[in-house]
């Protein structure tokens, strides 16, 4: 079983490295897109997943990461491997902000909120033209300069994005074990016992929040300096729900299944393209199945599935 | 000054749907534990219905408006049966996801069969206006505040003068006592979503002569209404009313004198005072009650 779980890890990196010279590139675009999205959805998946926090407003921290960074770059004139860690910041900045008063309120209290946040930030994007350049968005936005040479071909974006999102995910596995990683699991099975045994309960949430939301900023950034051009539209509460589907499709504990689940859900819409105007019908109808039948997500369902052949072959 | 008091007459009357809304919402979340992100869709089809049964009936009220009610009680069926059924027994969150996912699926299918071009309707009460000096407002305005005050009334006459709302409000408290008292939980919690579903279609039906109907008309409605809801408090008859009407003064005064382009913003800034400020709403419950 070792074996196996070794030759598949090659297996997975080994398809990941060629993936780019396999598919066409449009493919391409649509796999770096995913990986982004990756990022802001393993972010989600640690609120989400881990503590127990129904966000629903992921979009506006993706938002404000790129936004952020846009503006850096293009206003301030900073390089993209500054501002990106400045749009970071930001966006844990605005969820602390956001957390503290909220997360002393549970369970549907947060869910609306988040929605109103999401909400609010795009009418403020739409209309606040001498910053966010209105409904017509920011174009220009510089892209990415890496060993002193700007990235230019779509491959060179997949392995900055593959890269960065590699680093995500040992950074989360490293979070799930630690002291921290524990906590949020504990605060989000019984608040009440995880309390009284010592864990900082809201600080806990809050400190998940803000990481989440800080990964949200970094896919924002990403995002904003690949595709050159972002506008409110980008960061809709539309845009959270998917990011949210994403998590729930590829188990809401599962890290790896955060990657799944974002290409996955990045490559539906090309897949039920034969629905044509009912994709979205289509699409609904389909995550609420998910909900009722798989409730651990696919990837949840898929690792229970390889378990008892496993176990059965033994 | 007229100009003022013709606004908050308008506000009043658009505040009196969103408080018929917030309610909607409110009873499935007390009554099922449901926190129903579906709530605007809900607005949307009683809209769309409501122009499609006028065309039908070739515009006799009375029959269009019971057409649809009885349109929104299949959706209220079909909800239970599709939606809360395979769902309840999952976590909140779960749900909550769910009633999201078969929003969206709603507002595709509508726009599958109702297009995308607004429909204007008409109302019952016809387009007059009326003018007291230099106000004028239109019929409809005050018949929408005189239908939505009977509904609220009617809702509350159900909840709590009537055998089936202590069923109701015992169901809310605790669903596993109520159903060893012989409650027939099943069937109430069919009846809770054909009335939480009826209630949402004639908001819609209101909203048809003031607003043009386009398949996107409930989504801000909902958004509103769980404003109002939390600015009013949950599981209270009184703060729906003074939510709804709260959110409708903040929109419409906030759209005539701040800014029109952020009014739905003044609205959600509200929302957050609320929350930061008294998270239980004007009449709510304790919240760290509630999971």
């Amino acid at each position: 079983m070792k074996l196996n779980q070794g030759t598949a890890m090659v297996a997975l990196l080994a398809g990941f490295a060629a993936a780019p010279f396999l598919i066409s590139d449009y493919n391409l675009r649509i796999l770096v897109l995913a990986l982004q999205s990756a990022i802001a959805v393993i972010g989600l998946s640690l609120a989400f997943g881990w503590a127990g926090l129904i966000q629903l407003g992921q979009a506006a921290f993706i938002g404000v990461g790129a936004y952020g960074s846009a503006i850096a770059s293009m206003r301030l004139g900073l390089d993209f491997w500054l501002a990106m860690p400045l749009a970071m910041a930001l966006s844990g900045l605005v969820a602390l902000l956001i957390a503290v008063p909220m997360l002393r309120l549970r369970g549907h209290y947060l869910a609306l909120a988040t929605v109103g946040f999401n909400v609010t930030l795009e009418i403020i994007a739409k209309n606040w033209q001498g910053l966010t350049g209105g409904t017509d968005g920011i174009s220009g936005i510089p892209g990415i300069r890496l060993f002193g040479r700007e990235i230019e071909t779509d491959t060179g974006y997949y392995f900055l994005s593959l890269g960065i999102l590699a680093a995500v995910v040992v950074f989360a596995m490293l979070l799930r074990h630690s002291r921290f990683g524990r906590a949020t699991i504990a605060v989000r099975d019984d608040e009440i016992a995880s309390g009284t045994s010592g864990v900082p309960v809201v600080r806990t949430k809050v400190v998940a929040f803000v990481i989440s939301s800080a990964l949200a900023g970094l896919s924002g950034a990403l995002y904003a300096h690949y595709a050159h051009f972002i506008a409110p539209a980008d960061f809709d509460l539309w845009r959270s729900i998917s990011i949210l589907v994403m998590v729930i499709v590829g188990g809401e504990m599962s890290i790896m299944g955060a990657v799944f689940g974002a290409i996955l859900l990045s490559f539906a819409p090309e897949w039920l393209r034969f629905v044509g105007d009912a994709y979205l019908a289509v699409f609904g109808v389909a995550v609420l199945l998910v909900l009722i039948f798989m409730p651990d997500g696919i990837a949840g369902r898929l690792q229970a599935w390889t378990r008892t052949k496993e176990s059965r072959r033994v | 000054m007229s100009q003022f008091i013709q606004l908050v007459i308008n506000a009043v009357a658009v505040g009196s749907i969103y408080a018929v809304v917030a309610l909607a919402f409110e009873i499935a979340y007390e009554s099922t534990g449901v926190v129903n992100f579906a709530t605007g869709q809900l607005v949307t089809i009683g809209a769309l219905l409501g122009a499609s049964a006028l065309v039908f009936t070739g515009t006799h009220f009375a029959s269009a408006y019971l057409l649809v009610v009885l349109g929104m009680a299949v959706v209220g069926l079909l909800f239970f049966v599709g939606v809360f059924m395979p769902l309840r027994k999952q976590p909140a969150v779960t749900i909550i996801i769910g009633t999201v996912a078969i929003g969206i699926a709603v507002q595709n299918v509508a726009q599958l069969v109702w297009g995308s071009m607004p429909i204007g309707t008409k109302s019952p009460v016809g387009s007059q206006t009326l003018a007291f000096g230099g106000v004028v407002v239109s019929l409809h305005t005050l018949y929408v505040i005189g239908v939505s005050a009977l509904l609220i009334l009617g809702v509350y006459l159900l909840l709590y003068r009537s055998a089936l709302g202590s069923q109701f409000r015992a169901l809310a408290q605790d669903p596993e006592a109520a159903r060893l008292m012989g409650i027939r939980v099943n069937r109430l919690y069919s009846l809770t979503w054909i009335l939480v579903c009826a209630l949402a279609g004639i908001a819609g039906l209101l909203l048809g002569p003031m607003w043009f109907i386009e398949v996107s008309i409930g989504e801000g409605v909902g958004l509103k209404a769980f404003a109002a809801a939390i600015i009013g408090g949950f599981g209270s008859i009184p703060g729906a009313i003074l939510g709804g009407l709260l959110v409708g003064l903040t929109e419409t005064l906030g759209a005539a004198y701040i800014s029109s382009a952020y009014k739905e913003a003044i609205v959600f800034a509200l929302m957050f005072v609320f929350l930061l400020v008294r998270p239980q709403g004007l009449f709510g419950e304790r919240i760290s009650d509630r999971a």
